[in-house]
């Protein structure tokens, strides 16, 4: 490690206030590893992953998350969507359920119809351009 | 133990694109008819500012030039934030420094000014009242964390877009009957079902709008209630419930968990229950929003909300008559005026004076205000008795 902080960002519009704790996440995702974290105290677990734990405010961990599959559990299909994000329009936000009852929120990048609830996600990663990075759905 | 507080006077600017106006004037105009009826600024100890987000304006410090424009100013103020629940949370801690007796008389006034941007702007601000870290990089805007909740309930509950869709033809039905409306027009079954899509499910009829607009109401103690009017309206429960901030942290997305909630806490303070009422405000920012109100108050079973859009029983003839001022849907909805604008229609109600007989609603005994802040993070029930 060089010890210098790579400028890396979430997602398609994003807030640019990266912590330490954040920027782990980011570098992880970088190399196509979704973490979550781990209450030390507690043994709590969170997805998308806290700093702190919401119920003893100990210090997580972050641990990889494995799963990959998921059912569609809610879906919309942005129309009208934020001045960031006019020209990306229209895109599909999912909630993806995985099989441990954690959930996800991501776009769904290769619809060719509708999208169903309870129809299989794939967990994917993506990079948007040099900064900006995210996980996402395939079906 | 709490005083009794009523609700004593009330005034509404007109609802809409006001470019005619800034945030002060529009206050002004919802101050006036409280003046009007004699309640002059030295019979008031203090003031609660209800304003949601000094972004669209850029108008910091808003109750202080909102104190002073109105000739407040020597007067103790204060401005309270939660999102589209401003309204009713504003009027919550005003109540809490009565009842306790810090003050005996408050004026409570909502404002916000919307349309100094776009709408794309304006969509923007709002969805940072997101997650700002996991979900607005997604770009989830505020019509779509209920086009989620849509999605599901749909899909849960097997429900067609056109019982929503009778939702905004009953909104703007009523709408067209308010003067201070901000699109008083009426809408076709088939317009509503069939207009542009902005967040599918959701589309352009389902949303409610984007307004410039006050509302205020007065307060008073129980002894200094008859200084001020012989048709008081009693503050008789209220209840505040919260939910998980990320939506898809919720149990579910066919209820909002806070407001089942704040429904059981102001029910319970109240000694009453969701049959005992008259008439409802509810917070239909969406109309999805209307249809699981209706569930998570206590007038539907889960999944049966339904019946009372195809019964027509929200109509202002019907079992519980809702947002028969149009509601946000079309009588508009300034974040921070929203909830005091949903207490003024309950007093004009019970008073009689809802501006035409197509309206009115009859003999209102209980009224019930249902103000949710963002998709569900915060939400206020106020219930009020007629006192007369």
């Amino acid at each position: 490690m060089s010890g210098e902080k790579k400028e890396l960002y979430l997602g398609y519009t994003t807030d640019k206030a990266v912590t330490p704790f954040f920027q782990k996440f980011l570098e992880a995702l970088e190399q196509e590893k979704l973490m979550m974290s781990r209450c030390p105290k507690c043994g709590t677990e969170y997805l998308p992953p806290r700093q702190h734990c919401q119920k003893d405010l100990e210090e997580c961990e972050l641990v990889e998350f494995t799963e990959r599959e998921a059912k569609l559990h809610s879906y919309v299909i942005v129309d009208f969507a934020p001045e960031s994000l006019t020209s990306r329009a229209p895109y599909v936000v999912a909630i993806g359920e995985f099989p441990s009852g954690k959930k996800l929120t991501a776009h769904i990048t290769n619809l060719m119809s509708m999208p169903e609830i309870g129809m299989t996600l794939k967990l994917a990663f993506d990079r948007i351009d040099e900064k900006k990075i995210t996980y996402k759905w395939l079906v | 133990m709490a005083r009794r507080v009523a609700v004593v006077a009330g005034g509404h600017s007109k609802f809409g694109k006001r470019y005619d106006a800034t945030m002060r004037e529009l206050c002004a105009e919802a101050f006036k008819p409280i003046l009007d009826e004699g309640i002059t600024q030295d019979m008031i100890d203090a003031s609660v500012l209800s304003y949601a987000a000094s972004q669209f304006t850029g108008q910091g410090a808003g109750s202080a030039l909102i104190a002073d424009y109105l000739g407040l100013h020597e007067k103790p103020h204060l401005r309270v934030e939660s999102a589209c629940t401003t309204g009713t949370a504003s009027l919550r801690a005003a109540w809490g420094m009565v009842a306790s007796g810090l003050y005996d008389i408050m004026l409570v006034l909502g404002v916000e000014q919307m349309n100094r941007v776009t709408s794309a702007q304006a969509t923007e601000l709002m969805a940072r009242a997101g997650d700002m870290r996991w979900e607005y990089p997604f770009g989830i805007s505020f019509p779509a964390f209920y086009a989620l909740m849509a999605s599901r309930y749909m899909h849960e509950y097997n429900l067609p877009h056109e019982v929503l869709s009778m939702i905004a033809v009953k909104s703007h039905h009523y709408g067209a009957q308010n003067p201070k409306a901000h699109l008083p027009r009426e809408v076709t079954l088939e317009a509503a079902h069939n207009s542009v899509p902005i967040c599918r499910p959701l589309n352009l009829y389902d949303c409610s709008l984007i307004t410039d607009g006050a509302a205020a109401v007065v307060i008073a103690a129980e002894d200094r209630v008859k200084e001020f009017t012989d048709e008081p309206m009693w503050i008789r429960g209220i209840g505040a419930g919260a939910s998980e901030m990320m939506v898809q942290d919720r149990p579910s997305l066919t209820s909002i968990p806070g407001a089942k909630r704040a429904a059981k806490a102001a029910y319970k303070m109240a000694g009453l229950e969701p049959k005992d009422m008259d008439m409802a405000e509810v917070h239909d920012c969406f109309t999805i929003a209307e249809l699981i109100a209706y569930e998570d108050l206590g007038f539907a079973e889960p999944g049966k909300g339904r019946e009372i859009v195809e019964n027509k029983e929200n109509y202002h003839d019907g079992k519980i008559p809702v947002n028969v001022d149009g509601g946000l849907k079309s009588k508009g909805h300034p974040l921070g005026a929203t909830g005091l604008s949903m207490t003024y229609e309950i007093l004009m109600q019970m008073r009689g004076e809802a501006q035409k007989p197509s309206r009115q609603i009859d003999d209102v005994q209980f009224g019930l205000a249902h103000n949710v802040g963002q998709s569900g993070q915060f939400v206020n029930i106020f219930i009020f008795e007629r006192g007369w």
